[in-house]
């Protein structure tokens, strides 16, 4: 009798989790989902209301004679019906149209083809499959966004700001992991504090300062600002690593006749890799994702992420290429945070104040 | 002669080996001056200058006397307030809800990453496009068949306290997750011992909470609520991105919008330089009297 009312109650705990954990993971992941499905809608799809909730990978079109040469239609999903899209005479007309606002590419050949069944029939119908990436092609290759440019800036700057902390905060982090020394506890609260000072007002003052060391616009200025909240993080992601090393193993390569650096990086910098690693990714994620020092900070060269905002708070109408824009942001993002997922964990147990 | 020297290496040696710590971490303590004291000592300079030079108050006379500043404070307040109190509780729920391995636990704790990762700009194309009166919020409610065919809510329209709700919530999306994994690591770090223990004793679930599981979760609690204070103060991005300058001011827009967009106006960079003393100040404050009220300071000096 006990032991079925103790089985009920499990049962019953058992099932209120997963009610619980599917129910935010559903809450968490809907907006997630619809930023992902509206990058790969066509204009006419983004267009319509309400939006699909899933996009297109074919597409249902048909063709018949109009007013003013032929007449395009293609299938609405939300209404059930073809609705008119264009009707011209200009084959090239055509092409574009199909590319650029249902984002599908066909030859004008293809077109042409399509054209000649007129002849015969009254109505055309036929089905070309989307270009599920056309939106990420045009954010990429539209000259005005300047797209690639400011990511290869961007890049420029991850790297930058990983070589310049993980050289200067990898170096006290292992002077904290081994040694006592007096200041300890201020390094350990200077994560707060550089934290406090807004990065806004930061980034303020810095636009003078750079300009000064003429690094203001150029992606080592971002890279050196970049770092200031990086290597707070970088020591205290470092000197759980290096804790971890015991340091019998440094001594016995000392007693082997290896004086304290080569120790260091023979036998304690390999092991400590892959968290060095983890750490140079923080270290991405935090370059890689800042807008707002970015946004300051630049003028004529900017990043990657102030473009995407950019395209962001311009594009209200262009609702797909700003998901596509804020797709292609995210990506590198999310994959980061899916390898260092374990040590963000770690870190936040093992962190206290 | 030879001893001599030898001492003296031997001394050299010495100070060396202690001097070890030091110079490791003096890269940090040059870079710190360099790039973060500098610019704070310039901007605190900046905003204590008057436009004549000499020490002077005028700045923040100035940005008393703009019309966005008491709407700002205030909402910047409520804002702060509601989200991390809210995000707090919820995140603390849900935490003690899960703090188990189940099946999937690892997939679910990284999904919750997710929205912790995703980039100011990418958060703001997502709500900006779902927010819109065409938006994939609406459509979804008309799918789901909440909304009438052609039905549609403004979202975007309407009072400051609907405006404010709503940043609310979006804030809480984003931030829940990662305060939730921040506690969940916590509680994974309390042996269950302890809590047995309090069972032994009699005690009920309430009471193993308060009595043991919360007291142990504290310091866990303190980095987790600091972080979020420190941050919610200065939202900003994601207001401007949905409703652009000045419709919903707030403390560090205020100086972004001095700072950027009336830049070339002659009392622009004063104000700007007002705010962010004033924002420095608010978050400083907020931060130390927490740590105050939730007695990590006491707890630092029992170490």
């Amino acid at each position: 009798m006990n032991g079925k009312t103790a089985n009920l109650g499990k049962l019953a705990r058992t099932t209120t989790l997963y009610i619980v954990v599917v129910a935010v993971a559903l809450v968490m992941m809907t907006p997630v989902y619809f930023i992902v499905q509206l990058s790969f809608l066509s204009i006419r799809e983004a267009y319509s209301f309400p939006l699909p909730m899933l996009p297109a990978l074919n597409s249902e079109l048909q063709l018949e004679h109009g007013e003013h040469g032929y007449l395009l239609s293609s299938y609405a999903r939300t209404t059930g019906d073809f609705e008119t899209t264009i009707d011209t005479a200009d084959m090239e007309k055509l092409q574009v149209y199909l590319k650029s606002q249902l984002a599908i590419p066909m030859t004008l050949q293809e077109i042409q083809q399509q054209v000649e069944r007129l002849e015969t029939q009254d109505v055309v119908r036929f089905t070309r499959r989307k270009d599920l990436l056309s939106n990420f092609r045009t954010f990429f290759s539209v000259a005005g966004y300047n797209s690639i440019p400011a990511l290869v800036r961007s890049l420029q700057i991850c790297a930058l700001t990983i070589v310049i902390s993980l050289s200067i905060g990898g170096m006290a982090g292992y002077a904290f992991a081994r040694y006592a020394f007096k200041g300890r506890d201020l390094l350990k609260f200077s994560v707060l504090f550089v934290r406090m000072f807004p990065g806004v007002a930061i980034a303020i003052p810095m636009v003078k300062i750079l300009a000064q060391m003429n690094f203001y616009d150029r992606p080592i200025g971002l890279s050196l600002v970049y770092a200031v909240g990086n290597i707070a993080l970088t020591v205290w992601i470092t000197a759980s690593i290096f804790m971890g090393i015991p340091v019998s193993l440094e001594e016995a390569a000392q007693v082997f006749g290896a004086t304290k650096l080569q120790a260091f990086l023979r036998v304690t910098l390999p092991l400590a890799l892959p968290g060095l690693a983890a750490a140079a990714m923080y270290a991405f994620l935090g370059a890689w994702n800042e807008t707002v020092a970015a946004i300051i900070l630049t003028q004529f060269n900017p990043t990657f992420s102030v473009v995407v905002y950019q395209t962001v708070l311009g594009a209200v109408g262009q609702v797909n290429l700003a998901a596509a824009g804020g797709i292609a942001m995210a990506l590198p993002a999310v994959v980061f945070t899916f390898f260092i997922r374990r040590y963000i964990h770690q870190m936040w147990g093992g962190v206290t104040i | 002669m030879t001893a001599i020297a030898d001492r003296n290496q031997n001394g050299r040696r010495k100070w060396l080996e202690r001097a070890v710590p030091y110079l490791l971490v003096l890269p940090v303590a040059i870079y710190y001056a360099l790039f973060w004291l500098r610019p704070v000592i310039t901007a605190i300079i900046g905003g204590l200058t008057g436009p004549e030079g000499g020490l002077s108050l005028e700045n923040f006379a100035l940005v008393v006397g703009d019309k966005g500043f008491w709407p700002a404070l205030r909402n910047t307040a409520v804002i702060t307030a509601f989200s991390v109190t809210l995000e707090f509780f919820v995140a603390l729920f849900l935490a003690l809800l899960i703090n188990r391995k189940f099946r999937g636990s690892s997939l679910f704790l990284f999904l919750a990453m997710v929205p912790m990762a995703l980039p100011a700009a990418t958060a703001g194309a997502m709500w900006i496009t779902g927010l819109t009166a065409h938006g994939w919020i609406n459509s979804l409610l008309q799918h789901l068949g909440i909304l009438e065919a052609g039905g549609k809510i403004y979202w975007l329209a309407g009072s400051q306290t609907k405006l404010v709700t709503l940043l609310i919530f979006l804030d809480s999306w984003q931030v829940i997750p990662s305060v939730m994994i921040i506690l969940l690591a916590g509680l994974q770090n309390i042996p269950p011992e302890m809590q047995e223990a309090g069972y032994v004793f009699g005690g009920n679930y309430m009471h193993v909470l308060r009595k043991v599981t919360l007291p142990l979760l504290a310091p866990t609690i303190q980095t987790a609520v600091i972080l979020r204070l420190i941050s919610a103060i200065q939202i900003w991005l994601i207001v401007v991105t949905l409703l652009g300058f000045s419709r919903l001011p707030v403390l560090v827009e205020r100086i972004v919008y001095y700072h950027r967009e009336v830049g070339s106006l002659y009392i622009s960079e004063r104000m700007a330089l007002g705010y962010t003393i004033i924002v420095a100040v608010i978050v400083s404050l907020a931060a130390l009297l927490y740590l105050q009220v939730s007695g990590a300071f006491k707890r630092e000096r029992k170490e």
